[in-house]
C-alpha cells in the first residue's frame, strides 16, 4: 500500500516537473464565428481552431490559453508580443504575411451568398447592378464583392451577425460569408433565410505566428496537424464541428472534453466528439 | 423581437451581470485614478510656478486631444515594445483613468478658481502656510462645489468602460456579443438589456452623487468672485 502510495506521488511529481518543463503559449481567437470559435450557452470556449489547437498542444508538448481578442487587434497583439498564436479562421494573404507569419493552411473556404427565403433571387440576381450586398468588415468575402462586383452596393459591418440582421429586416439582398458560418447563419433561422449560391474563392486559413516564428511554433503546429490527419481525428473533428446544430456540438463537447484534457486522449476524444454531435 | 428570444435572454441575465461587473470594476478603478491625479493636476495648473503649470497643461492637452480608443491601444500594446508586461483591464484601467483625470482637472480648476481669493489672504494672514490653506480652506469647498460637475464625468466615463472590449477585456458588451454570435436573434434583446443596465446605474449613480451634495452642503456657504 506504501509502495503504491510513494510510487504515486512519484507519478505525480515526475508529471508536475514535465508540465513544468512545458512551454506555454497564449492562443488568441476572436471567439465569436461559430462553428471555428465561440462561446457556448454554459460559457466554454469551443470551436474546431479551438480544439485543434488544444489538440495540438497535447501531441506537440506544450502548454496553451486561450484568450479572446477581438479579431482586428489578434495581429497587432501577436506583432506586440501580447500573444503567440492567432487561431480565428484568418485567411492566408500577402498582406497580413508581410507582419506575420502563417502555418501551412488547414482548412478551405468558399463564399456564401445568404438571401431571404422567398426574396426570389438566385445567386446572379442577388449581385446584380444596384443590388445592396452586407459582409463583415475587413473579411475576404467583402474585399470579393469589392473587387469583382464594382456595381454592387457594399455595406460593411463590424461583425457577421449585424449583417445578418440587416438582411432579415430587409435592408440588404445578400450578405456574402464564409460557407460555414453562414450555414450556422441559415440554420438559427428556419424558412427564413437560405444560401443562394457559392462564390468559389478557394481562399485557406492557416494559424499564425509571429512574423519569422522566433519561438518556433510553427513546426510544433505543423507536425501536430499531420499527427492529428494521420490519426483520423482530424476527420472527426470535421464531421463534429461542421454539420450539426450548435446545441448538439456543445453537448458532445460537454460531455467528450475530459477526455481530452484529463485523459489526454485525442484521438479518442474526436471520435466520441464527433460520435456525440452526429448522433 | 419574439416573447421567446426574450425568454432565453432572461437565462443569460447572469452572464451579463458577470460582464457589467467588470464594467464596475474598470469604473472603480478609472474613476480613483482620475480623482486622485485630476486634483493634483488641476492645483499644479492653479498654484504651482510656470513650468510646473506648463506640464499639467500639457498633460491636459495630450489626454483630453487623443482618442479613447487610440489610448486603449497605445497603453495596451505600447508598454509591450519595452518589454513590460500589461494586462488588457490594467491598461484599460490606465488609459480610461487618465483620461478621466484630464477632464476632472478642468472639473476642480473651475471649482478652485471660484473660491474668493479673499479666502486665500485672509487664512494666509492668520499664519497659515500655503499648503495648509489649500488643504483646509480651498480643497473643502472647491470638492463640494465639484460635485455637479463630477456627476457628469461620472455619468460619461461609466459608459466609456465598454470601450474596453476593444482590447480583449471581456465586459459587458463583449457578453453580449458572445450571446449574439451564439444565437442571432438575441441581439436586439441583448443591447436593450444593457442599454437598461447603463440608464439604471446612471441614475443609481447621479441619485447618489446628489445625495451627497446634499449631505456635505454647508449652509450659508456661497462661491463668489
Amino acid at each position: 500500500m506504501k509502495v503504491v502510495g510513494v510510487a504515486f506521488l512519484m507519478a505525480v511529481l515526475l508529471a508536475g516537473c514535465l508540465a513544468m518543463g512545458q512551454p506555454r503559449y497564449i492562443v488568441l481567437s476572436d471567439i465569436t464565428w461559430a462553428p471555428f470559435e465561440w462561446v457556448s450557452e454554459k460559457g466554454a470556449y469551443l470551436g474546431f481552431d479551438l480544439d485543434v489547437m488544444r489538440a495540438i498542444a497535447l501531441l506537440e508538448g506544450f502548454e496553451i490559453e486561450i484568450r479572446d481578442t477581438p479579431f482586428d487587434s489578434i495581429i497587432p497583439a501577436v506583432i506586440a508580443n501580447k500573444g503567440d498564436v492567432g487561431a480565428s479562421g484568418f485567411t492566408i494573404n500577402d498582406e497580413r504575411a508581410q507582419v506575420i507569419s502563417f502555418s501551412e493552411p488547414y482548412w478551405t473556404s468558399d463564399q456564401a451568398v445568404v438571401v431571404r427565403t422567398g426574396s426570389g433571387l438566385d445567386m446572379d440576381k442577388a449581385l446584380a447592378k444596384g443590388r445592396k450586398a452586407g459582409a463583415q468588415r475587413g473579411t475576404t468575402g467583402a474585399g470579393w464583392v469589392e473587387e469583382n462586383l464594382p456595381d454592387v452596393v457594399l455595406v460593411l459591418y463590424e461583425t457577421y451577425p449585424e449583417a445578418v440582421l440587416d438582411l432579415l429586416a430587409g435592408r440588404l439582398d445578400a450578405v456574402v460569408q464564409d460557407v460555414d458560418p453562414s450555414k450556422q447563419a441559415v440554420g438559427q433561422y428556419p424558412g427564413r433565410l437560405e444560401i443562394a449560391g457559392i462564390i468559389e474563392t478557394g481562399e485557406q486559413f492557416g494559424f499564425l505566428v509571429a512574423k519569422g516564428d522566433p519561438k518556433e511554433i510553427l513546426p510544433k503546429i505543423s507536425s501536430g496537424i499531420a499527427k492529428l490527419q494521420a490519426s483520423g481525428a482530424w476527420d472527426h473533428l470535421i464531421a463534429a464541428y461542421f454539420g450539426p446544430s450548435l446545441d448538439a456540438i456543445e453537448a458532445a463537447w460537454e460531455a467528450s472534453i475530459d477526455i481530452l484534457l484529463v485523459e489526454k486522449d485525442v484521438v479518442k476524444f474526436a471520435q466520441t466528439l464527433a460520435a456525440l454531435a452526429t448522433k | 423581437m419574439t416573447l421567446e428570444t426574450w425568454s432565453q435572454l432572461w437565462g443569460k441575465l447572469p452572464v451579463l451581470l458577470q460582464g457589467l461587473l467588470v464594467n464596475l470594476e474598470l469604473l472603480a478603478g478609472l474613476l480613483s485614478l482620475g480623482i486622485v491625479v485630476g486634483v493634483v493636476v488641476a492645483l499644479v495648473e492653479v498654484y504651482a510656478p510656470r513650468p510646473l503649470r506648463a506640464v499639467a497643461l500639457a498633460y491636459e492637452w495630450f489626454f483630453r486631444g487623443v482618442p479613447e480608443l487610440v489610448l486603449l491601444f497605445l497603453f495596451y500594446f505600447g508598454p509591450s515594445q519595452f518589454g513590460a508586461e500589461i494586462s488588457a483591464f490594467f491598461a484599460a484601467v490606465l488609459a480610461l483613468g487618465f483620461r478621466s483625470s484630464a477632464y476632472q482637472s478642468q472639473i476642480f480648476r473651475g471649482a478652485i478658481q471660484a473660491i474668493s481669493p479673499g479666502q486665500s489672504l485672509a487664512a494666509r494672514s492668520l499664519g497659515m502656510s500655503r499648503l495648509a490653506v489649500i488643504r483646509h480652506v480651498i480643497l473643502p469647498q472647491a470638492l463640494r462645489l465639484s460635485l455637479a460637475g463630477w456627476s457628469n464625468e461620472f455619468s460619461s466615463v461609466l459608459k466609456d468602460t465598454t470601450l474596453a472590449y476593444g482590447i480583449g477585456v471581456v465586459e459587458v458588451m463583449r457578453q453580449a456579443r458572445y450571446l449574439t454570435a451564439r444565437n442571432f436573434p438575441l441581439a436586439l434583446p441583448a443591447f436593450l438589456t444593457v442599454a437598461l443596465m447603463f440608464l439604471v446605474l446612471t441614475y443609481a449613480g447621479n441619485w447618489g452623487i446628489g445625495l451627497l451634495e446634499r449631505r456635505l452642503r454647508v449652509p450659508g456657504l456661497e462661491a463668489r468672485s
